[in-house]
């Protein structure tokens, strides 16, 4: 039986940026030299109440201001050009825009970024930005599934959705008494403390989380108040530096995280800046104001397989109803450290792939330490899969996964689920722009203790931006799931080891390897 | 007498250096004019890009404060701002020495700490040579050290020279010759600068700078004079081989002689044995140090350098061959390396890397790949105001081609990046729960190869 038929699916709303304006793929630019206003354009466009036209040039050179449409709508861009096509004077061109080609970075392109608005805003795809791969060059962009190399023109994932197909996941696979906690998509959100990002922010999380009926982390930085009435769905965190950590907290919680490692900073502390302890930070975290913040690493109780194994139980004695979830980066011996785990009683294995997110991390860190989350999960999975304990710990992975299709990726990779930290921040309005560790933080409100700052996020704004991706996503997953013929997304993990051969493997195919 | 004798940790000074000429900014705030001055855009900016000036109207925007957030883009009622990467920017430097490096490498010879940002990594999954390669670190089973914030102690020192494999006693006296080493505290030294019109200040910057350092620079004979004299122990003398012959006196107190062989051709072992006989003549204390190019087959030739007597090996690369193919940069020092394991004299001898670094990860990424330490050429150059030039001399319109004005202040900025990589080496080494930097040479295992790994995961079978 589908568990969607149990939950009662969140509502799309339309939530637009609180901004008058926007960033579009395209530009239309019209010379003013030669334009007579004639109107011809106006009436061929598709949109009628087009688009917002920034006509550069022509300011540049009159100094005067045209604008023929109304800002309401996107352009269809290079597909359509028919006020090109139409205009008598050859007065129009239509060119990516400059925001276009500025935005992003290549694993989060400028397409994916706005695809993910555009799905936060109105919970659907419009196929006008590419919103399954980035432009990295290797992992996921260059995986596809099979079906997607003969596939035609824009889908409309609306069609695909099947109230028949389950995409839940169960998050305890042990038989050890404690609960069987199943959430109905195999995504929850990652760990984000109070610090890194701001209340308002946390809440939104919350209450999207509590909409799925899945889980949000609160990361190391203690669990603020206002989440208690989220508590069914919040995990919380032990990391290496206590902040905020105490039995209460712990006996809270139906998932508790001990956080061994973070994919952007493995082998490395965490750093909260001076800048961003708050006095409100500071309270939560049973610290001083404006005094910078160091998690040491690793947990100097933990150094062996042994140690480990007390840890993960001390935590199980404090909650007996909780789940264990460790958090580990990802090292040569990425799948010795993952066998550990399971031996020492953990419910969950997170695996945080070195391109994962961070408040505040060192780039030589960030770029060269830990391998991506893409290789971790095969090589995990095979391993525990030779050990005869794959069905009894539940793998989830995370860092670097941006879109509903990553997310089916890593898990016909091995993965049971993933764990989604950006793409959250990203609908919020994130643009990348990586100063969240510097000054008053984030200038979108998200990543930001600054009172000013992040009253711009909305708690009950950010939940929808947050429920609009994620249906848009379980639309994205029915639909991959329609084209492989399956019923369950637990059958798109594969049950033995993952090994591609020819550049394929199962309903895999990377482009580097393909042959024949 | 007994506090200096007393332990002190190595530490670098670091005092802010601006660069006398600015890189362009990254982005480039444009305001077009159908602004008609609502100042949104000036409650919504929290860098300063957007102000009102003395009229009381918003002033043109400030592109250098700009770091991209679009806020302002966002937040224009009637779209008269737009953002974009300045056309500038994007010019600088090329696909090596890309304009994120540069950037970077200001921000470090500036400021000599360690580039911090948030969000994940957003650059390509992987690529050539250098960035082909990630590194390992210890998790739960082996202890890590906490380096960079103090607490622990890591060593970035090593050695050059030769190290017996085993000395020798006579009824309890010492026969074997006592090893000549020196000890510099960072794995990086300093490499002559191109030529230019007045290498005056600019090599006696750089010679400042590492005796600051407490490290070496390379010097050119014909660039060695009195002004440098008192530096003499930090200097490296780059004979080539005509100048060995005539170099007679001036060798006084220099303690590392480099003979410069990557001009020559063959017969470049016999050559280099009659230069090593007349420099050993000369004094038998310092210390020779032979470069030379990578090519095919050059493997046994440094093998062959060792057994002559050479001390330490500089294995050169191309910078600009590198640019073109920076997967020659991490098979040169592989090949070299694996050769001189493979004869089982690895540790005898001292192997110093120089060519394609370009960002503090390539630090501890030679070192893995087996060298004992690294040259810094172009990339110091770099943080001086070279518009990166390859080849012998700079460029007609670089900067560098006049020197630099202020040597306390070439040295300083020096300094500063030396320090900033230094720390980047120590996270790497603190994240891997090593102690010191000699221990992580030659550990290939502490690296992942993105070829390999791919090949692996997703390119099994035929």
């Amino acid at each position: 039986m589908s568990l969607l038929k149990g939950l009662r699916l969140p509502e799309v709303k339309q939530v637009p940026f609180p901004y008058p304006n926007r960033i579009d793929k395209y530009e239309v630019v019209i010379e003013r030299d030669r334009c007579t206003a004639c109107g011809s354009c106006v009436e061929v466009c598709p949109t009628y109440l087009g688009k917002s036209i920034v006509d550069y040039e022509a300011f540049e050179k009159v100094g005067g201001i045209i604008r023929l449409f109304n800002p309401n709508d996107i352009c269809e861009g290079f597909k359509c050009m028919k006020c090109v096509n139409v205009c008598p004077h050859g007065a129009i061109s239509v060119r990516l825009s400059k925001e276009y080609l500025t935005l992003g970075d290549h694993r989060w392109t400028s397409d994916l970024i706005l695809s993910t608005w555009e799905q936060a805003e109105r919970g659907k795809v419009s196929w006008r930005y590419e919103h399954r791969v980035g432009a990295s060059g290797g992992g996921f962009d260059k995986l596809r599934f099979d079906f997607e190399l003969d596939e035609e023109g824009p889908i409309n994932y609306d069609d695909f959705f099947d109230p028949d197909i389950d995409t839940s996941i169960t998050l305890n696979k042990r038989d050890d008494g404690r609960p069987r906690i199943t959430i109905p998509i195999p995504i929850y959100g990652a760990d984000m403390s109070f610090g890194s990002i701001s209340l308002n922010v946390m809440l939104a999380r919350a209450k999207a989380a509590q909409a799925w009926d899945t889980f949000v982390g609160t990361g190391e930085g203690g669990y603020p108040e206002e989440l208690i009435p989220y508590k069914e769905h919040v995990i919380t965190q032990v990391a290496t530096g206590h902040f905020g950590v105490n039995a209460k907290t712990i006996r809270r919680a139906r998932i508790v995280v001990l956080k061994y490692a973070q994919g952007a900073k493995p082998g490395l502390g965490g750093h909260l800046l001076a800048d961003k302890v708050t006095p409100e930070v500071a309270k939560i975290r049973e610290t001083v104001p404006y005094v910078s913040l160091f998690s040491p690493f690793p947990f100097h109780n933990v150094y062996s397989v042994e140690d480990h194994y007390r840890h993960v139980q001390l935590i199980k004695d404090i909650n007996p109803k909780a789940l264990v979830a460790v958090k580990i980066s990802t090292p040569v011996d990425v799948d010795m450290v993952a066998i550990g785990s399971y031996y020492a009683g953990a419910n969950i294995l997170q695996i945080d792939g070195g391109c994962g997110g961070t408040g505040a991390a060192p780039i030589i860190a960030k770029k060269n330490i830990a391998m991506p989350i893409e290789y971790a999960i095969p090589i995990v999975h095979n391993y525990l899969v030779r050990e005869g304990v794959r069905d009894k710990i539940v793998l989830m992975a995370s860092g670097g996964i941006r879109t509903a299709f990553d997310v089916a990726k890593i898990i016909a990779l091995g993965a049971d689920g993933a764990v989604i930290g950006t793409a959250e921040l990203v609908a919020l309005g994130c643009k990348r722009c990586r100063n969240c560790e510097r000054g008053r933080g984030c200038p979108s409100g998200i990543a930001t203790t600054d009172p000013v700052l992040s009253k711009r996020i909305d708690p009950k704004w950010g939940a929808q931006r947050i429920i609009n991706l994620y249906f848009s996503w379980l639309k994205q997953w029915h639909y991959i799931l329609t084209m492989l013929n399956l019923k369950s997304i637990k059958d798109l993990r594969p049950k033995g080891e993952v090994k591609f051969v020819n550049g394929r493997f199962n309903h895999l195919i990377h482009l580097d390897y393909l042959k024949g | 007498m007994k506090y200096e004798r007393a332990f002190k940790r190595y530490n670098i000074e670091v005092k802010e250096a601006p660069a006398k000429v600015k890189l362009p900014p990254k982005y480039l705030v444009k305001r077009y004019a159908n602004c008609v001055n609502l100042q949104e855009c000036v409650n919504a900016c929290i860098y300063g890009v957007h102000i009102i000036g003395e009229d009381g109207r918003v002033a043109e925007p400030i592109s250098e404060k700009c770091r991209g957030c679009f806020v302002c883009v966002l937040t224009c009622p009637r779209g008269a701002i737009s953002v974009e990467i300045n056309p500038e920017f994007a010019k600088l430097g090329d696909t090596y020495f890309t304009p994120e490096r540069m950037e970077t490498i200001y921000f470090e010879a500036e400021t000599g700490r360690v580039p911090v940002s948030g969000a994940g990594y957003g650059g390509p999954f992987a690529g050539r040579g250098f960035d082909g390669m990630w590194f390992d670190f210890s998790e739960i089973v082996r202890p890590t050290r906490d380096g960079i914030h103090g607490r622990e102690y890591i060593s970035t020192s090593v050695d050059l020279g030769r190290k017996p494999p085993y000395l020798s006693f006579k009824e309890g006296r010492l026969i074997s010759e006592v090893p000549r080493v020196i000890e510099i505290p960072v794995p990086m030294i300093l490499d002559s600068p191109l030529r230019n019109n007045r290498y005056l200040n600019l090599q006696l910057a750089v010679v400042k700078a590492a005796n600051k350092l407490g490290t070496l620079a390379v010097v050119r004979k014909d660039h060695y004079g009195y002004y440098l004299s008192r530096y003499r122990g930090n200097i490296i003398l780059r004979l080539s081989l005509a100048e060995v012959n005539e170099v007679g006196k001036v060798v006084k107190g220099i303690k590392v002689i480099e003979v410069d062989l990557t001009k020559s051709k063959e017969p470049r072992i016999k050559v280099f044995k009659e230069a090593l006989a007349t420099l050993r003549d000369l004094d038998r204390s310092t210390l020779i140090s032979v470069r030379f190019r990578y090519a095919e087959g050059v493997s046994k030739e440094a093998y062959l350098y060792f057994k002559e007597g050479a001390d330490i090996l500089h294995l050169s690369v191309n910078d600009l061959k590198v640019k073109d193919d920076p997967d020659l940069a991490v098979r040169a020092i592989r090949k070299v390396h694996g050769y001189l394991v493979n004869k089982g004299v690895r540790d005898e001898v001292t192997l110093i890397f120089s060519g394609g670094i370009a960002e503090a990860s390539h630090i501890p990424k030679s070192i893995i790949l087996g060298a004992d330490a690294v040259c810094l050429g172009l990339a110091y150059q770099v943080a001086l105001g070279c518009k990166v030039c390859y080849g012998e001399e700079h460029k007609e319109d670089c900067p560098l081609r006049e020197g630099v004005d202020d040597v306390d202040w070439a040295a300083q900025r020096i300094i500063n990046l030396v320090n900033a990589w230094r720390d980047q080496l120590l996270e790497v080494l603190s994240g891997m729960g090593l102690r010191d930097v000699r221990r992580l040479r030659g550990e290939m295992g502490r690296a992942m190869f993105y070829k390999e790994l791919d090949a692996k995961v997703f390119g099994g079978g035929t």
